[in-house]
């Protein structure tokens, strides 16, 4: 591990800290919203559901520097949400990455229950399933997928750095420690400064970080 | 439980699939749908299943319309009947899940959350054992009692079938709606399915099976109905519809001609 690391071990707490922080929050808050989106229209038939899953998955592309010029504009002191005061905060990047992993949580998740056979609804109703059983035995079938769409949009949420970058403002404390540094700006910021080694044990932690989190959870899901 | 369908008929987007199907079902019988394919036997059982409403007539399980109550009080009925599929479906869980989800659907919700956290956290909470009595009977029923912690995809087709029957048989319904169920099936998985037919019509359960293979359905019927393009033909014992049929199309149909000449038949 660099020097500069190991003389400054609150450093690398504090940024692994509030990146884990923001993309956790941020990640339980769009999973909540994302799952219930994705079996409603996994179950419903309606018009323009095809319509609604294209946007859907286009949104699963939807360019994090885009995303965190829309918040910002939302958050800044002129805009609808000015009031709370949240430029350059830690709830403004969980904000971002929320847009940003919904559509992909939603979309992996839609497509997982969408791929459950019609044969598995038609069993848990022939059972005498309600239609909230009926829900959660698909909802079960299709639980590898689903995860798997968590999963995507923690990836999405923790290796992102333009919309973090742009609400965030990569700021650091006077003693060093980080206030709205996550590992990917700090990455950014230490190869700018010319800190290579800084940055590539960052991209270290980084890794080993998502692989801990794809392991905890796949181990939770039962693979 | 007695099942009647009273002059139903079925339609999707203005295409009519069954049209002023009368017929009535008694506890303890086996009735027999037969008919080639396409003329509409598995949407006769769907709709005997509840799992449709028809689109004119009425259905009535002793005597009461289901599709007249509340989705609740519909539910009630609906759990009274047993269906089995033409291809096992078997969740992605141990043989024994697969059998008792019958009976874990109809469990209160305390009771499943402690279940469920029971799963989490076993001897916790419920020091429930792992398979019940009640699901190692069903499987016993298709000579399967020791298969209870096995993985489904460790089944063979038959054996698969066989563990949907036992799901179906395990929640104790009084009518039995049975899809082609041996339509894949060896002889020995056959007879055992046919066997465990026959037990449930011991038990004094109706049941309603759609088949292709016209010797089971001379072997285990007490009624075979011959169903052709959406149309009831003829409705009687084993021994009328398959050597003594009124209807010259049953006669065809049962000999094999309407397999190739359909169209000089319908006209």
């Amino acid at each position: 591990m660099p020097f500069e690391l190991i003389a400054e071990p609150n450093y690398l707490r504090s940024v692994i800290r509030v990146s884990l922080t923001v993309s956790l929050i941020a990640i339980f808050v769009s999973t909540l919203v994302s799952l219930p989106i994705a079996f409603l229209i996994g179950f419903a038939d309606f018009r323009g559901k095809r319509l609604v899953t294209a946007i859907i998955n286009t949104g699963m592309g939807f360019p994090s520097v885009a995303v965190g010029l829309f918040v910002l504009l939302f958050i800044s002191t002129d805009g609808p949400l000015g009031s709370l005061d949240l430029v350059y905060t830690p709830e403004a990047m969980i904000i971002s990455q929320c847009i940003l992993a919904a559509p992909v949580i939603t979309g992996v998740a839609l497509s997982a229950v969408e791929s459950v056979d019609d044969a598995v609804r038609d069993t848990a109703y022939g059972v005498g399933g309600t239609r909230t059983d009926v829900a959660l035995i698909t909802l079960k079938e299709a639980r590898y997928g689903v995860i798997t769409g968590v999963l995507a949009g923690f990836g999405r949420a923790i290796s992102e750095v333009g919309s973090v970058l742009i609400v965030g403002g990569n700021i650091a404390y006077a003693d060093g420690t980080s206030k709205t540094r996550t590992i990917t700006t700090a990455i950014t910021f230490e190869t700018r400064r010319g800190e290579f080694e800084t940055a590539l044990a960052l991209g270290a932690v980084l890794i080993v970080l998502v692989l801990l989190v794809n392991g905890i959870v796949m181990r939770l899901g039962g693979r | 439980m007695n099942l009647a369908l009273e002059g139903v008929s079925y339609g999707v987007d203005g295409t009519e699939i069954l049209t002023d199907i009368s017929l009535a079902l008694e506890s303890g019988e086996i009735m027999t749908i037969i008919g080639p394919s396409g003329a509409g036997k598995t949407t006769l059982l769907r709709l005997a299943a509840l799992f449709e409403q028809p689109t004119g007539g009425t259905i009535r399980y002793d005597g009461t319309d289901p599709w007249a109550l509340s989705r609740d009080d519909r539910l009630v009925i609906r759990r009274r009947i047993g269906m089995v599929f033409q291809q096992a479906s078997l969740f992605d869980a141990p043989v024994a899940r697969n059998v008792d989800i019958g009976r874990r659907v109809r469990w209160p919700w305390p009771r499943r959350i402690r279940a469920f956290l029971e799963r989490l956290l076993p001897g916790q909470f419920t020091g429930s054992p792992a398979v019940d009595e009640r699901t190692l009977e069903a499987l016993e029923l298709v000579g399967l009692r020791d298969a209870w912690d096995r993985d489904p995809t460790s089944l063979s087709g038959g054996e698969a079938q066989r563990v949907s029957f036992a799901r179906a048989l395990a929640a104790e319904p009084e009518v039995l709606v049975l899809d082609e169920p041996t339509s894949d099936l060896d002889p020995r998985n056959t007879a055992i399915l046919e066997r465990a037919i026959e037990r449930s019509r011991e038990r004094d359960h109706g049941v309603l099976l759609a088949t292709h293979d016209m010797h089971q359905a001379e072997r285990i019927s007490d009624r075979v109905a011959f169903l052709l393009e959406g149309e009831l033909v003829e409705v009687g014992p084993p021994g009328q519809v398959f050597k003594n049929p009124r209807d010259e199309r049953t006669a065809r149909f049962v000999r094999g001609d309407l397999l190739y000449d359909d169209n000089e038949l319908l006209a």
